[in-house]
């Protein structure tokens, strides 16, 4: 496995111009965030050795690196999902891969269902927390201790001091920023509305099929990690109508500057190490 | 690990690769154990206390798992303990660690296989009931399956079990009842409670530990469920005992390393070594 990453690491190491210092994963129709790195070096997965191949509508399936309000990134335009058929390691390889690249800190996007009866579709919720509802986990398995340790403490899996920072960043674009528990669970069917309920009395806010092995990875990996969730949609058993792939895709097209504006902010502000 | 560890293994070959284990570790006792022991992190070094032991490393037995742990040693030590004649399993296999669910319960349908019908079992755990506290010992009166996986799952093998084992009584009142008695005749303070079985290997969010304790989980941990679910299937009357190695509530949570666990489980051994000890005599 860690030869795998190695040869993969290799070969984005030699596209790049320079050492991205942040990564960015982009949530489904949050891609065009992508559009605005400047001085790209794009790097399709289909060409990474051993990376694996998006297979969801509206997700590009490559890698876009380059500048963004000053700093060097790494942005992830499209990404993996269990519910895909993916393994969880075949999930997490590209944080593998930007860790393996010196990456420190990641801003994780999902598009989410609200599950909090205040939230609204459009709404951006800052994660604060997570519940790993996956029944899996991306670290079963022997541990490879360059990765960090065996059993990884997830007590500030979402770095308070970004969460801060974005905090900062809406209050002066004047944004109404939520924050709440994401929920993570395998999909690919949406929830039912029993099983909704359950969610919300479990602790969470929204729910989406994402996010969860990505961050338990980074934690892993003594990144710092910032997640922001777009609700997409209401989540079953709230409004009296059924949800769409569809309905997601607009409502994230409806919001999409809104969040753009805030992940630049937030990336002008911070350190970038 | 071998690639065996990570799929399951079904039907007579499955029993013939148990039946083969138990062969070999008969072959090397002169006494049958009557009870079994799985012992947590650290708590090991019950085993040199056995006495005329015999000691079997799981490398030489045919098909049993080794365990990939560093500090878990990885063998079988049977022999005389409180007067009784016990097996003491020197290392466990962990779900996290990568092996099949089948693979982790290979030892108790073995076990079973050489006619033990008791099993002690104590492991480290978090605590989530807030009137405990970090070094508390308490005895499991039921537990919550989080680990998102069963190991019966796949065909039954009805020689060990029914296909659908109840689990009203997975820890055996009889033996809570003891371990009470015990610990009250010793003065070792203990606590009861509902032990939360995880996958791990990470450690629990305070979102997802605030979930374990509105879902009725007093303690939170990695091992145990799997072991218990198949000592049940196969009719064992089962004690389990966890040592409280960090406070896991939520709202107050700290960052946790393993080094802090083991360094509590080491304060705590001596008392949860005592307490194993004096339960011995009386289990019937």
């Amino acid at each position: 496995m860690k030869k795998q990453v190695n040869e993969a690491n290799n070969w984005i190491s030699q596209q790049l111009k320079e050492s991205p210092q942040i990564g960015l994963v982009l949530g489904s129709g949050l891609g065009v965030l992508a559009e605005e790195i400047e001085d790209q070096v794009v790097i399709h997965y289909r060409d990474i050795p051993y990376f694996p191949v998006s297979t969801v509508e509206g997700h590009a399936g490559k890698l876009v690196a380059g500048t963004l309000m000053g700093k060097k990134v790494l942005a992830m335009q499209g990404r993996f999902h269990f519910y895909e058929g993916y393994s969880m390691q075949e999930v997490t390889r590209p944080i593998r891969v930007m860790q393996e690249l010196g990456i420190k800190q990641l801003i994780v996007t999902n598009a989410a269902g609200g599950i909090n009866t205040n939230y609204r579709p459009g709404d951006l919720m800052l994660i604060r927390d997570h519940i790993n509802m996956m029944f899996q986990n991306p670290l079963i398995g022997p541990n490879v201790d360059e990765w960090g340790v065996r059993f990884p403490d997830m007590s500030g899996a979402y770095s308070e001091e970004l969460r801060q920072l974005a905090k900062k960043v809406a209050d002066e674009q004047k944004m109404e920023l939520r924050e709440g528990v994401y929920i993570g669970v395998t999909g690919p069917s949406y929830e039912t509305p029993a099983e909704i309920k359950m969610l919300r009395k479990l602790g969470a806010d929204a729910v989406g099929m994402s996010t969860v092995p990505e961050v338990i990875v980074a934690g892993h990996a003594g990144m710092e990690v910032l997640g922001i969730s777009c609700i997409s949609n209401m989540a079953a058993g709230i409004l009296p109508q059924p949800l769409s792939h569809e309905e997601v895709i607009e409502t994230t097209e409806k919001v999409k500057n809104q969040f753009i504006s805030l992940v630049k902010g937030i990336l002008k502000n911070m350190k970038g190490e | 690990m071998t690639n065996d560890d990570y799929v399951m293994v079904q039907g007579e070959e499955r029993i013939r690769r148990i039946q083969e284990a138990a062969a070999y570790i008969r072959e090397h006792l002169d006494e049958t154990p009557e009870i079994a022991m799985i012992l947590g992190s650290g708590l090991g070094v019950l085993g040199d206390e056995v006495e005329g032991a015999v000691k079997i490393d799981y490398k030489d037995i045919p098909h049993f798992p080794v365990s990939t742990v560093a500090g878990h040693a990885g063998r079988l030590v049977c022999g005389e303990l409180a007067g009784r004649h016990v097996m003491v399993m020197q290392g466990r296999f962990h779900y996290y660690e990568g092996y099949h669910m089948s693979q982790v319960t290979f030892p108790i349908y073995v076990m079973k296989e050489l006619g033990i019908n008791n099993i002690v079992i104590t492991n480290a755990a978090g605590g989530l009931n807030r009137h405990f506290q970090a070094g508390d010992l308490m005895v499991i009166t039921d537990h919550i399956n989080f680990t998102g996986s069963n190991p019966l799952i796949g065909p039954n093998p009805d020689r060990y079990g029914p296909r659908f084992p109840d689990m009203s009584r997975a820890y055996d009142p009889s033996l809570i009842q003891l371990t009470l008695e015990k610990a009250e005749l010793n003065g070792i303070q203990l606590q009861k409670g509902v032990y939360a079985g995880i996958s791990g290997p990470a450690y629990m969010t305070p979102s997802e530990l605030i979930m374990l304790r509105e879902l009725g989980g007093d303690a939170v941990g990695m091992s145990t469920v799997p072991e218990v679910i198949a000592a049940n299937h196969c009719g064992m009357k089962v004690l389990a005992i966890s040592n409280i190695t960090d406070m896991a509530i939520g709202e107050e949570l700290e960052p946790l390393t393993h080094e802090q666990v083991i360094k509590m489980a080491e304060q705590t051994r001596p008392r949860l070594l005592a307490l194993i000890k004096s339960i011995i005599p009386g289990v019937r």
